[in-house]
């Protein structure tokens, strides 16, 4: 029996010669300090990469990309389906998880200087990689076909079609017609099972050649500069000295952390469940909350918190600048110091970027820019800022929901945050002031001087003026005080006097 | 720390059982069917419909709103079927009450606005069968009428509104001005006749038959009040419709 087993080992072994593809690859050796928590990351990215193939292709049985249907098969998966749900998470989960390990790989391969010579060739397929992965993220998230991948489409195509000559073809063959609709959505599916996948394979089969061609950075010390001229004698130096096969010795810490990590993915999975679908793409309803997914938040909260017209450099100029820096690193700072604590700009960059992408990140989440749609109608102020005001505040209360203020200003917290609580509004502006803000409007704000007879008006800012605590006095000036509005009010003033406030009297 | 095949073997096994024990059904990632999207047509509850579409004005059980309750048992009791369903359907015109009907740009299909109205009626005739109201007993006066004479508006002013609304209407202590033309110009005579019988107690203000402790106010008193408070409006001697006649903005 085991001669038979043998004698069929060598026979595959002559053909296949897999001792020495073995040796070649997972039996390579590597320097012994390489097996550190730190190269961990890698393997990390991969085994994402293959979470998603293996989710995606189940999906992909049930998923119809169809802008009618899409959106109905989604909902089979999250309520019908057995575990259907589970599948849309850990595709969800794996993706956010693929990004934020790739994060770290790169972070990684940055500070201990993996990039310099030899490895240029490396760095840039890696650089592709995080390219396609992003694309591969934002093409998954349209797949949902919901208000935010609208969202996300139409930031996209607006991408796109500033770049110089190509852009508005781009778009055209991006969208597949001037609408958003189920031919863009079959082009991106296309792009997210076929061209991007495919790609990602290739590149990935590409940078492992390279890994495995010019051996895994060893350990950087201090002072230990690289140089072209010595860097490769010095190397396999070192794998003659400390030199050990990466499976078995080696690869123990990867296994443990790719453990977690799909720990990590399945539990998100299981606990916190798959993203929406959430209100159906509708190009006639109003997108009022789309916000996209976790890589793409920060973006999203540059395009929030930047002035009007900063888009082009947000959206374009920013982005190629960014990305040729990226490419070109390995020739920026081909030789050198490559650890990390005598390299303090790295050291400064790497924080810099995780803090900038953090807080704007946190920002995104927390940030309610989106006006809340239904508050003018459905959501009623809390009681202690009805209760005790006079009929004509009471129908500046009205006015104030009718005018939708509310679905920009929270009252007692409620309410949108587009602009600033309304609350307290009393003591910090006066009756001229709220008067001049309602008409002309200011930052963000529209204008609402046509839209408000003078007697809405009148009531709106009687109302606002009543919004301070009992016992902080409102803004000078602003009680009881009407003054006639400005040139934009043709009709006659009000008689001072006539508004009545509690109190007062 | 040394990791051997046997250990990948545990944690796979450890993932597998995770996802097998847990039964999966009852975790919380589980997309619930509370949080699936409704399209807003299909919202057939009354709750939900009324919550999100008038409870920011009118207020409901839990809420108090800027304007009438229109759950206010003496209101309902009052307001006849269709004259609520036109209400809702077309808003008021000159006020802040908007259309709901798709035909007047609002966003509710006609069976929804069916669902508020019977809803709304459903309430009235249960508030009068129990009996526990006031308002099966008594002979309510109508829901609308003409405004009646200013200066015997006056006089009931006087008798049943001034305690609260001060000598001249100019506000006193327990409640403010009902004469400021900016208000006056901001609702209808029918609004005012409605709070008139219908009161707003959430704020205080008793309906018709509590201002004079066992003296409800007559149909002709009420209609007079709201004539005298009518002619408080900027422009009033010109027009005395039903809706306030200076009013620029058209609802929405
Ligand atoms: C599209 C959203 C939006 C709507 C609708 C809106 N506002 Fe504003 N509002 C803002 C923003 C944003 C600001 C901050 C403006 C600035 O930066 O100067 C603001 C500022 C204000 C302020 C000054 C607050 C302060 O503390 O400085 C007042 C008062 C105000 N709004 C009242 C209103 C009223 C009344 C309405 C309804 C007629 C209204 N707003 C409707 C967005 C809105
Ligand atoms: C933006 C605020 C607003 C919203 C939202 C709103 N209303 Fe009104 N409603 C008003 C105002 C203001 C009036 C008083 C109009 C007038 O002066 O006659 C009114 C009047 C009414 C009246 C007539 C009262 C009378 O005197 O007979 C009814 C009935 C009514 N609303 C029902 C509703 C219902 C039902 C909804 C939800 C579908 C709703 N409203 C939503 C502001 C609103
Ligand atoms: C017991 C005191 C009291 C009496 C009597 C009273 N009211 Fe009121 N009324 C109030 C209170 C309290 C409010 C709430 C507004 C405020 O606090 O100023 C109010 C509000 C109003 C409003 C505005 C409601 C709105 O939604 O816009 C009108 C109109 C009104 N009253 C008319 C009358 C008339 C007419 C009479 C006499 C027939 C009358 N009231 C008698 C206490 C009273």
């Amino acid at each position: 029996m085991m001669s038979t087993l043998r004698t069929v080992a060598l026979w595959l072994e002559r053909r296949l010669h897999l001792t020495k593809l073995w040796n070649q690859t997972a039996g390579h050796p590597v320097p012994a300090s390489t097996g550190s928590w730190f190269y961990t990351f890698g393997s990390m990215t991969l085994t994402c990469f293959c979470i998603q193939i293996l989710t995606g292709i189940f999906l992909a049985m049930s998923y119809v990309p169809s802008a009618a249907e899409s959106y109905h098969s989604l909902e089979l998966l999250n309520y019908s389906i057995p575990l259907g749900w589970v599948l849309r998470g850990i595709h969800y989960w794996g993706s956010t998880c693929m990004v934020i390990v790739m994060m770290l790989h790169m972070t990684q391969v940055f500070l201990w200087g993996a990039y310099k010579y030899p490895r240029e060739l490396t760095w840039i397929s890696g650089c592709i990689l995080l390219f396609v992965t992003l694309g591969l993220a934002f093409s998954g998230q349209v797949m949902r076909f919901d208000t935010d991948a609208y969202w996300g489409v139409g930031i996209g195509a607006s991408v796109a079609g500033r770049i110089p000559i190509i852009g508005e073809a781009l778009v055209h063959i991006l969208l597949g017609g001037p609408i958003i609709g189920s031919d863009a959505l079959s082009r991106f599916f296309s792009l997210h099972v076929f061209i991007l996948p495919g790609a990602l394979l290739a590149f990935v089969s590409l940078h492992l050649r390279l890994v495995l061609g010019k051996g895994i950075n060893e350990q950087p010390k201090p002072g230990v500069l690289v140089k072209r001229e010595t860097y490769d004698k010095h190397y396999s130096e070192i794998i003659k000295r400390e030199g050990v096969p990466f499976v078995p010795a080696a690869i123990n810490k990867d296994i443990v952390a790719n453990g977690i990590l799909i720990l990590v993915i399945v539990g998100l999975a299981l606990f916190v469940g798959p993203n929406g679908p959430g209100t159906p793409a509708d190009p006639t309803i109003q997108i009022a909350d789309a916000k996209p997914d976790t890589p793409f938040l920060w973006l999203f909260a540059c395009a929030a918190l930047l002035p009007n017209g900063s888009e082009p450099w947000l959206f374009f100029v920013f982005p190629l600048v960014a990305s040729l820096l990226l490419f070109l690193l390995p020739f920026i700072t081909n030789e050198g110091e490559k650890h990390w604590r005598r390299r303090p700009v790295a050291v400064a960059i790497v924080i810099l970027s995780y803090l900038g992408i953090g807080l704007l990140t946190y920002e995104a989440i927390t940030g309610p820019w989106s006006p809340q749609m239904d508050a003018w109608s459905g959501l009623p102020i809390k009681a202690e800022y009805v209760k005790g005001r006079t009929p004509l505040e009471l129908q500046g209360a009205v006015v104030f929901q009718d005018m939708q203020c509310r679905n920009c200003h929270a009252i007692a917290g409620e309410g949108g945050h587009r602009g600033p609580d309304l609350t307290q509004v009393a003591t910090r502006m006066t009756n001229p002031q709220l008067v001049r803000q309602v008409i002309q409007g200011g930052g963000n704000m529209p204008a609402f001087g046509k839209n408000l007879s003078p007697e809405q008006t009148r009531a709106l800012v009687a109302y606002l003026c009543s919004l301070h605590p009992p016992n902080v006095p409102p803004a000078r000036e602003a009680v009881g005080v009407l003054k006639p509005i400005g040139e934009t009010q043709p009709t006659p003033s009000p008689t001072p006097g006539n508004v009545a406030v509690r109190g007062e009297k | 720390m040394n990791f051997s095949w046997p250990s990948i073997l545990l944690y796979t096994c450890c993932a597998g059982s995770l996802l097998a024990i847990s039964g999966c059904d009852q975790l919380p990632g589980k997309p619930k069917e509370s949080d699936r999207w409704i399209a807003p047509d299909a919202i057939k509850d009354f709750k939900q419909l009324f919550g999100t579409n008038c409870s920011a004005c009118h207020g409901d059980d839990a809420a108090i709103g800027p304007s009438l309750s229109v759950q206010n048992p003496f209101y309902l009791a009052i307001v006849p079927k269709d004259v609520l369903k036109k209400l809702i359907a077309e808003g008021v015109k000159g006020t802040a009450m908007p259309g709901f009907a798709k035909a007047n740009g609002g966003d509710l299909a006609d069976e929804q606005i069916d669902i508020l109205v019977n809803n709304l009626a459903g309430k009235a005739a249960t508030q009068q069968t129990s009996g526990s109201g006031k308002t099966s007993s008594e002979n309510l006066p109508p829901y609308s009428a003409s405004p009646g004479d200013t200066d015997r508006g006056s006089e009931a002013y006087n008798q049943y509104c001034a305690g609260c609304h001060g000598q001249a209407g100019n506000g006193g202590k327990k409640a403010g001005s009902i004469v400021d033309p900016d208000y006056l110009h901001l609702v209808s005579d029918q609004y005012l006749r409605s709070i008139i019988i219908a009161g707003r107690p959430e704020l205080g203000m008793p309906n018709y038959q509590e201002f004079v402790k066992n003296h409800p106010m007559s149909p002709e008193d009420i209609a007079n009040v709201v004539a005298w408070l009518a002619s408080h409006r900027h422009g009033a001697s010109e027009a005395n419709a039903a809706v306030s006649p200076t009013a620029t903005v058209s609802s929405q």
